[in-house]
């Protein structure tokens, strides 16, 4: 498998992240998204023509979209079936709803980190407010969550890749100016995510202690 | 709200503080670093590592240490002070390392702590003997005045919908009580105003009893509070944005800001504790759990010790024997020793639970290298007791090392309850005459390789085997760490010299049978001293001119024979003069 | 330029960088912002640079022609980029030799916005004890943690705090071999918001790979770092030595922007240095010497 990578991207790390937590061996094909703009040359155009990354390549299947990645992923390659669960409508339903989410926040969040610090021309004001409103939405779920002993953003006793697409561009919120003080419990959900069998980090997102 | 820091805030719910996180607190402008050690306590610190201002929230929570992210330096649970700095990793920190920390007490199912408090913390008369709810709290973009204003016409039903009759009981200049009745349903709540900064608040409700349907209850407590959220900011928009509060940082102590030496001579200032527990740790060592009679007991790191002051006037050196984070007390073995001067006498049986000892701050003359690749870790008798607070740190940090525990029988094994935590690492070698322990040091210490390290504690002959061992199969000196608690080496005090001090304009006579160290105290000359028997190292000083004649155990040979050091307790002059660096 | 909002001469005086001649397009004008004052810049397809305050009539991206610009402000050009300043700035800049030499590729890795103040971004580039802690597994590795001794000197004739015989493990530190190794290191502070750093070369044992960072104050505690690498290398692409670098910096960014206070204290007392920390101690004092005030937190008087 190969993956069309930027090391500080967080769609590319929701795919790295997963690969590594699945084990699947891949190759990285570094892409120079800054300062070269190599995304949007005409041989990337060929592969995905919205000019965007993440692009994986498997065995001849050539992938675009962090969101239909890691489902393409999950379905054919964690047997377990605990990450994406297709037999269960209901869970599975969920899991799409924070699928959706999570482009939500790459809207928002990740558009203000590319504004601070790679000085992309946006509305930031606008981008940080629409982050905030998210995520009062995703700490008020995982408060409850809690409270009733779910770790995840989707019932259950695992994780899904829901946790996965949600939590790069909320890990990298602050790089935006967005903190994540007021949201005590996002910030146990990432303590908790960290905590994954297989989670690497990436430039922005350090690891965090064992569990007790 | 007018800004009084001397009033108690809740900041934080327990529910907030599972095991190995860190929660960011802030409070009247300060930024606060919440954490629960596995022990359960709560420490409320400067949102700040000393060092270079790192936030200590994107740090590790560790469980009995918090590690900076940035240069990986440690923080004991309760002090606050630092136990390792990884740069220098042959060095124990200085005392004087201490992160700032906030008072803090949990209670009511919430963390209270305040920035100034005048006495102790009270919880409102109302909670007290209650079984509590506390609920979600809810972050507000306004000032704490305005927050509070509107706090007063909050509005909730007991029974979680429909219209109840809420009543205003009291108003602080913190909280709320609110009192709502409906039907038969009765509920009383306390809403804080939490400060966070000029221009932002929590709003913290806390139900005084539990509710039947508390899923329910905190639903509706959510959606009533982020209603009132809504209005409370809407007000704030149309007013001008308080500059946030300005922060200032209390200066860090005056040694610490320059260029630390390499050695610091050590704390004088006596603590008074209590014994709170005596037992028999093994066949002839007694255990003492000592506890701080008010306030905290100074931080460790593995391989310090104290001077014990007994009822009898005697002082002897006892090595502590705590795990990292163990910081509400001290814990130390004392060996019968039968032909002693009467130290360890007195310990085993004038000393007694609930008496008070005096004892010095904890010194370390024998820190930790966290940076080995592998440890060993050689004990003989009574010697274990700095090994196991080596041992433990090593094994909650997951870092390589074998114990090897040289003990008469099994029964001389001490603390059996520490040492079974160490599982396959401890090596316990027993009742093994000088000869076959020799063969059992040769063997063990036949594996030399790059960045192994060797801690030895045992008696002088055993430690001087252990050494000579080491040194012929390869372990370089820098790689073999020792302390002697006793030097039984005969000192020879018959020359006479002279002793010029360098920075004092000052040259003084040292008779036969005097020590240097003396003869600069009776000269109103600060000198720290410690063991006066020219083991523990704390009157290192530096020879400008003249040979020294050592008679420590102290110095390596090396350093010895470098000539530019001196352990002024015992060593003297071979030279008619010394010129000293004091 | 009318008041500005920066009053610290020491600061208005410096050349300061905007840009590197790579990142500009010939005859465009860009914009951006130093000392909180918005600034316009471009290159003619001459060569020749300008820098302006920000001018309406003169909007970004449209087409710059040197008539067009009304007051200039004082240009630079050295070391691959476009320097500029608000005051009144020294004859030349310092100097950065390798930059010149033919057998070496000079590679601009990336301007960064950075949420911190230059004083504290400087300090991080010249530290060598946290490689283990942030940079793990590629500049550092526990448990090779210990900063050995090294020398630091402030060179009265060039006016630039200079560390020598630094030494730090690396693990993977050769091209060739797995294994981990001690590198040497020199850095350099030849400008109060510029640093270099020498690193033995894996291909030259006798020369050093140069990795530099400029940092162009927007305000006080925000910075554009302007990072690049100048490197005696055959075997490395361009793209390879970008993504590196990006890693590096991608990693010390959120130490940075947590760093508090934002602005650099320059008191002796207001944090706690250890003896690795030589070469910031000497950058503090330097800092302190010129009497600079934007960006740090002076020293009571």
């Amino acid at each position: 498998m190969k993956l069309y990578d930027y090391e500080l991207s967080g769609n590319c790390f929701k795919i790295r992240l997963f690969l590594n937590i699945l084990g699947i061996e891949y190759e990285s094909q570094t892409v120079d998204f800054y300062p070269g703009l190599e995304h949007k040359s005409p041989e990337f155009l060929q592969l995905n023509p919205l000019g965007q990354l993440p692009v994986i390549e498997d065995e001849g299947k050539v992938l675009r979209d962090a969101q239909a990645i890691l489902t393409y992923l999950a379905v054919k390659y964690d047997a377990s079936g605990l990450w994406y669960p297709v037999s269960d409508p209901g869970r599975l339903g969920e899991v799409a709803q924070w699928l959706a989410f999570a482009d939500g926040i790459t809207g928002t969040a990740s558009a203000a980190r590319l504004h601070d610090g790679l000085f992309y021309e946006l509305d930031v004001e606008a981008a940080r407010a629409g982050a905030h409103r998210l995520f009062r939405i995703l700490d008020e779920h995982l408060w409850f969550a809690e409270r009733v002993g779910r770790d995840w953003l989707v019932p259950g006793d695992h994780p899904t890749i829901a946790d996965i697409a949600c939590f790069p561009y909320v890990a990298l919120s602050e790089e935006g100016g967005i903190y994540r003080q007021g949201y005590p419990a996002i910030r146990r959900w990432c303590d908790r995510v960290k905590r994954i069998q297989g989670f690497v980090g990436m430039s922005g997102i350090f690891t965090t202690s064992h569990a007790a | 709200m007018t800004t009084d820091l001397t009033t108690w805030h809740p900041i934080a719910s327990s529910t907030d503080l599972p095991m190995r996180h860190i929660y960011h607190g802030q409070l009247w402008g300060r930024e606060m670093a919440v954490w629960r050690a596995d022990d359960g306590h709560v420490n409320v610190w400067e949102n700040r590592c000393l060092h270079r201002g790192v936030r200590l929230t994107v740090g590790l929570n560790e469980g009995r240490e918090l590690r900076c992210l940035y240069h990986g330096w440690r923080y004991a649970n309760r002090t606050a002070g630092c136990t390792y700095i990884p740069a220098h990793p042959a060095d124990a920190p200085a005392r004087t390392i201490c992160n700032n920390t906030y008072s803090a007490v949990e209670s009511h199912g919430l963390v209270w702590s305040a920035v100034d408090p005048i006495g102790e913390f009270e919880a409102p008369a109302v909670l007290n003997g209650n079984d509590v709810l506390a609920l979600r709290p809810i972050p507000v973009k306004a000032a704490p005045d305005i927050a509070l204003k509107h706090a007063k016409s909050y509005r909730f039903s007991p029974i979680g919908e429909g219209c109840a009759d809420v009543t205003l009981v009291e108003e602080t200049d913190n909280h709320v009580q609110l009192h709502a009745k409906q039907d038969q349903s009765k509920a009383t709540l306390l809403l804080f105003v939490q400060p966070v900064d000029a221009g932002r608040s929590i709003l913290r409700g806390v139900l005084t009893d539990q509710p039947a349907d508390a899923g329910n209850i905190l639903r509706h407590h959510n959606r009533r509070m982020q209603a009132l959220r809504d209005v409370i900011e809407a007000e704030a928009t149309m007013l001008p944005v308080p500059e946030p509060i300005e922060v200032q940082f209390s200066k860090v102590d005056e040694e610490l800001a320059k260029m630390p030496a390499r050695a610091k001579s050590g704390p004088k200032a006596e603590l008074r504790v209590s014994v709170a527990h005596k037992w028999d740790a093994s066949e002839g060592v007694a255990g003492f759990r000592l506890e701080a009679l008010n306030g905290q007991l100074p931080t460790f790191q593995p391989g310090a010790h104290i001077d014990l002051h007994m009822p009898n006037g005697m002082s002897r050196q006892y090595s502590l024997t705590n795990a990292p984070g163990e910081t509400d007390f001290y814990r130390i073995g004392v060996k019968r020793e039968p032909d002693s001067r009467g130290g360890s006498e007195c310990m085993h049986n004038a000393v007694q639970a609930g008496d008070v000892l005096a004892i010095s701050a904890p010194r370390n003359n024998f820190p930790l290298r966290r940076d080995a690749l592998k440890t060993i870790l050689v004990a003989g008798g009574i010697g274990i007791t700095p090994m196991l607070a080596m041992a433990q740190t090593l094994h909650v940090q997951g870092l390589g090392y074998e114990l090897h525990y040289f003990a008469q029988s099994e029964a001389h094994l001490s603390f059996p309850d520490v040492l079974k935590t160490f599982g396959s690492n401890l090596i316990p070698h027993i009742g093994l005459d000088p000869a076959s322990t020799g063969g059992a040091l040769k063997e063990l210490l036949s594996g030399y390789d790059y960045a192994h390290h060797l801690y030895i504690c045992g008696p002088g002959p055993m430690l001087e085997a252990t050494r000579k061992i080491a040194a012929e199969a390869g372990w370089p000196e820098d790689a073999v760490h020792f302390e002697y608690f006793k030097n039984t080496k005969e000192i020879d005090d018959s020359s006479t010299f002279e002793v010029a001090l360098a920075r004092s304009a000052l040259t003084l006579q040292v008779p036969a049978g005097r020590t240097i160290l003396e003869i600069l105290q009776e000269n109103g000359i600060e000198a720290p001293s410690s063991c006066e028997q020219g083991a523990c190292g704390t009157c290192l000083t530096t020879v400008i001119e003249g040979e020294p004649d050592h008679q420590d155990v102290y110095l390596s040979d090396s350093e010895k024979a470098s000539n530019q050091k001196i352990i002024t307790c015992v060593s003297r002059a071979k030279s008619k003069r010394l010129v000293l660096d004091i | 330029m009318t008041e500005l909002k920066c009053t610290d001469p020491v600061i208005l005086n410096q050349w300061h960088p905007l840009s590197s001649i790579d990142e500009i397009t010939p005859g465009l004008i860009h914009s951006t912002m130093l000392l909180e004052e918005n600034i316009s810049y471009g290159m003619d397809t001459d060569g020749n640079a300008y820098a302006w305050p920000f001018d309406n009539q003169l909007p970004t991206r449209s087409r710059l022609t040197s008539k067009t610009v009304r007051n200039p402000l004082p240009i630079h050009i050295a070391h691959g980029y476009v320097w500029t300043s608000l005051g009144e700035p020294p004859e030349t800049l310092f100097s950065f030799e390798e930059y010149y030499e033919a057998d070496r590729i000079n590679v601009p890795t990336g301007v960064f916005g950075v949420n911190v103040s230059a004083g504290r971004a400087v300090e991080n580039f010249l530290d060598m004890s946290h490689f283990p802690y942030v940079h793990t597994g590629i500049l550092g590795e526990e448990p090779h943690t210990e900063v050995k001794e090294y020398a630091v000197e402030v060179s009265e004739t060039r006016d630039e705090v200079l560390a020598t015989q630094c030494q730090f493990y690396q693990p993977k530190a050769a091209l060739a071999s797995e294994g981990g190794a001690m590198v040497d290191y020199t850095y350099r502070v030849p400008h109060v918001n510029c640093a270099l750093l020498y690193k033995s070369s894996p291909n030259d044992a006798s020369r050093s790979d140069v990795i530099y960072m400029f940092l162009q104050p927007m305000s006080q505690d925000w910075v554009r770092a302007h990072t690049g690498m100048c490197v005696i290398d055959e075997d490395n692409t361009y793209e390879s030595i970008r993504y590196f670098q990006q890693v590096i910096f991608g990693q010390d960014k959120p130490i940075l922007e947590n760093q508090y206070p934002k602005r650099l204290p320059l008191d002796p007392r207001s944090e706690t240095p250890i003896r690795a920390d030589k070469t910031a101690i000497a950058f503090r004092r330097w800092l302190s010497r010129k009497g600079l005030r934007y960006g740090v937190i002076p020293a009571a008087a």
